[in-house]
């Protein structure tokens, strides 16, 4: 299914019911309000509210919703399309909850002994939503909540059901560092000004990667730097599973990438699934921040995009 | 006395604080001894250093022109080693493993090896940089290295890992059979290899080898000594080394194709001229097997086959090769344990013996620079 | 009182057993708010506050500042950073509008703590006759 299947299908559960004819378990009790108002820090429930009557007790306005909560024993009295909604998003990898949103009206206080009722309906399902958290989709419900038959109080209520992001993010900051001596200081600085060098023997004028402090084919220990272009293709890659690598997430890239100069490097492959991955692909430079270390990275551009 | 003589010296400055690297000094150094002689660095085929050096042979080839290699030797114990190096060369010269050989030592040893601010400690060696390439960007395990080259392998030839797979069963189909093997009565199918997990695509678990403890040893003497004893010598017909233009550990990608083995190239063609034999000769091939994809491309480069027939030269099974199950499925030990198998050919005492076995090629870790061996039955 | 004025700032340690309580207290059951393991397991460094708490924190913060005789007619909140233990929960509140009368007051809220913005929203208030006049 793709997304903009299932946002469809989410969507035509917006005005539907939540909750038909739903109860809350027990009548208002003192008990549960002094629960509440000692684990919130404030004075217990006065049952000497005026007007109200000896033995009777005002529970606090934003202890609304607490009188219509499943409890432990898991939720009654949904819809069998909400639970269809729920279904629906935990097939889509969206299995965590987690609440976001409260809105509130307080129409009538809640006495002790009030009887609860309340009904609820799907006021919307957000499409698609990248967060923190992971990504997936918010869920607002309007339930209404009456107190012996008589209209309470009016709660919206938000969810953001998701696919939780993975629990450990890599962090750049913890990739390998570059192995940097006098022979390939100056690769490091250039990539530090976001140049990507090679080496030129200045006697034969053969160009080289990796850095060494003499020419392969001539011998000769002059040399000067160049500034590649950056414009390469991909001459081989690894698609890395195993062992893991600090800083990174597997699966990643890892390309020997050819550039238009001629000579070859290592780098990282980013901008392409590891699966669309070609011999020949074309590639161009970008630089990247690991921490404090500058890299060089290059972006696949895959034919026909 | 031997027949072999010193030719040219040449050094660097001698300093307080050389300023640049050890490579650098050693390069500079045998550049200098290369213009008294009157050589070209193409004309050497031999390097000789300290095991205590950084500067590895194949660093100063790559840094001074000198190109492949079919001699390099290192002597252990610090200081002791000096006169050594020069020992080692002229063995190689009057064996006629190698014409011209370079010894070299070079070291900051005043400076601390310390540069820089933001680096503590020694300076990183030539061999840690050449690895160090591939660090920040996640490639830091053989599997990984190995695996570039195999991918590039499948492309010049159009082929699938299947082709590795082949490997993997036969060296384990031999395993099986080997009560000293680890994977003893452990066959293996293709379908199996198939679906093992990835460890660095394209290359699966069952593409590396394992890993071992244990030990092999082996005793060399004369071959007129060798007729005196109880077993059957098995002769030596001919050994070599190898290392390429350009040459790498692991991470020879670089030059040329690395769909290949040069390395293995220039020990193939040694040991082709030096036993006067071709492959048609070998009865049995025990190639070092540390991941699947080397084993077929030493078997192109010593011409059992041609470029990318690797695979199915090893599916039809017509050349025996590591019939102790290999390092796959007897043990890893470096190799050793291979030329033992060689041994057992020979003398006709495998487990897995061929009829008749009279000549077989033993081969050693393959990706760095290499050596190889043709084991004969005496006469 | 009128608008712009900044009501005392209300801080709450929050503690573990704050967490649980409060879950509890609301009926709130969900394996975050109590088990840090679960919480791992989804993502979350440790347990964390539930929604209905901190409304509750946040309409304690309103009575306390606006006298036992104001009554909460609409609360709206929004949560954002989450409330870990060891953390501490500062909830301000600024006057936004008041009715003519000085009966109805609007507030905007919001509780921040060591990892930014925990919770921003609104209230509405009906002051009583001594309290509207203070």
């Amino acid at each position: 299914m793709t997304v903009a299947d299932l946002s469809a299908q989410l969507t035509a559960y917006e005005g539907r019911s939540a909750v038909l004819g739903g109860r809350g378990r027990d009548p208002v009790d003192a008990a549960m309000i002094r629960h509440w108002c000692e684990a919130m820090g404030v004075p217990g429930p006065d049952p000497a509210v005026p007007g109200v009557g000896p033995g009777v007790a005002e529970a606090p306005p934003a202890m609304l919703q607490v009188w219509i909560m499943s409890g432990l024993s898991g939720a009654v009295g949904r819809t069998a399309a909400y639970e269809e909604l729920v279904a629906l998003l935990d097939r889509a990898g969206c299995t965590a909850v987690v609440a976001t949103d409260c809105e509130q009206e307080y129409l009538r206080p809640l006495r002790t002994g009030d009887e609860i009722t309340f009904d609820a309906v799907i006021e919307s399902v957000s499409p698609r939503k990248t967060t923190a958290l992971g990504t997936g989709h918010f869920i607002t419900t309007r339930t209404e909540i009456r107190a012996n038959g008589e209209l309470a109080g009016i709660h919206r209520f938000r969810v953001l059901r998701y696919a939780p992001a993975r629990t450990r993010t890599a962090s750049p900051a913890e990739r390998p560092r570059p192995v940097i001596n006098r022979d390939n200081a100056g690769f490091w600085e250039g990539v530090a000004g976001h140049r990507l060098l090679i080496q030129r023997c200045t006697a034969c004028g053969r160009q080289r990667f990796p850095w060494l402090p003499g020419c392969g084919e001539c011998g000769s220990p002059l040399w000067e730097a160049v500034e590649a272009s950056g414009e390469g293709v991909v001459f081989s890659y690894v698609v890395m599973h195993h062992p893991p690598v600090p800083g990174f997430e597997a699966p990643y890239a890892v390309g020997l990438i050819e550039l238009a100069e001629g000579v070859r490097m290592i780098s990282s492959l980013v901008g392409v699934a590891p699966a669309r991955i070609r011999i020949g692909m074309p590639v161009a430079l970008e630089f990247v921040r690991a921490g404090d270390q500058e890299l060089p990275v290059f972006r696949a551009y895959e034919e026909g995009l | 006395m031997t027949a072999a003589a010193i030719v040219g010296i040449g050094a660097t400055a001698f300093t307080k604080d050389s300023g640049r690297s050890e490579l650098a000094l050693a390069a500079e150094a045998v550049r200098a001894a290369l213009a008294d002689t009157g050589l070209a660095p193409g004309d050497v085929d031999g390097m000789v250093t300290f095991t205590m050096d950084t500067s590895p042979e194949i660093a100063v080839a790559r840094a001074t022109g000198i190109g492949e290699l079919a001699f390099f030797s290192r002597v252990h114990y610090g200081g002791g080693a000096a006169c050594a190096t020069v020992q080692q060369a002229a063995l190689a010269v009057t064996a006629g493993v190698a014409d011209v050989v370079v010894c070299y030592r070079a070291f900051n040893e005043r400076s601390g090896r310390r540069f820089g601010a933001g680096v503590r400690g020694r300076e990183p060696s030539a061999e840690g940089v050449a690895l160090g390439w591939g660090l920040p960007f996640g490639l830091l395990t053989p599997a990984s290295w190995a695996a570039m080259h195999a991918r590039r392998y499948l492309h010049m030839y159009g082929l699938t890992t299947e082709v590795f797979g082949h490997v993997a069963v036969t060296d384990r189909r031999y395993a099986a059979r080997n009560p000293a093997a680890y994977f003893h009565g452990r066959p293996l199918t293709l379908a199996e290899h198939a679906a093992s997990r990835w460890i660095a695509e394209p290359l699966r678990l069952l593409d590396c080898c394992q890993e071992t403890d244990g030990g092999q040893a082996l005793v060399v003497t004369s071959l007129a000594r060798a007729r005196t004893l109880r077993r059957p010598p098995v002769v030596i017909a001919a050994a070599a080394q190898g290392a390429a233009r350009g040459q790498e550990q692991m991470t020879g990608f670089y030059e040329g194709d690395p769909g290949g083995l040069p390395e293995t190239g220039v020990v193939a063609r040694r040991l082709w001229r030096d036993s006067g034999l071709g492959p048609a000769d070998v009865d049995v091939a025990v190639l070092y097997d540390h991941f699947t994809p080397y084993v077929l491309m030493q078997l192109e480069e010593f011409g059992f086959c041609g470029p990318g027939e690797g695979g199915g030269l090893v599916a039809s099974g017509t050349l025996p090769i590591n019939t102790h199950g290999g390092q796959l499925g007897e043990a890893y030990l470096h190799g050793m344990n291979g030329i033992a198998e060689g041994v057992r050919q020979v003398r006709g005492t495998s487990v897995n013996q061929v009829p008749g076995a009279g000549r077989v090629l033993v081969t050693a870790g393959s990706g760095v620079p290499t050596s190889g061996l043709i084991l004969a039955a005496d006469g | 009182m009128k608008p712009g004025d900044e009501l005392p700032v209300l801080s709450v340690p929050v503690t573990r057993t704050l967490i649980v309580a409060g879950a509890l207290a609301t009926r709130d059951f969900t394996d975050v708010h109590h088990d840090p393991e679960a919480a791992r397991a989804k993502g979350a460094p440790d347990v964390f506050m539930n929604i209905l708490t901190t409304q509750g924190l946040v309409s304690r913060f309103l009575t306390e500042r606006l006298g036992p005789g104001a009554r909460l007619r609409k609360l709206s909140i929004r949560l954002g950073t989450p409330n870990y233990p060891g953390d501490t929960l500062h909830v301000t509140g600024t006057i936004t509008s008041v009715s003519d009368d000085e009966r109805a007051v609007e507030i905007a809220l919001m509780g921040i703590n060591s990892l930014g913005r925990h919770v921003t929203g609104t209230a509405s208030m009906t002051l009583s006759p001594q309290e509207a006049g203070s």
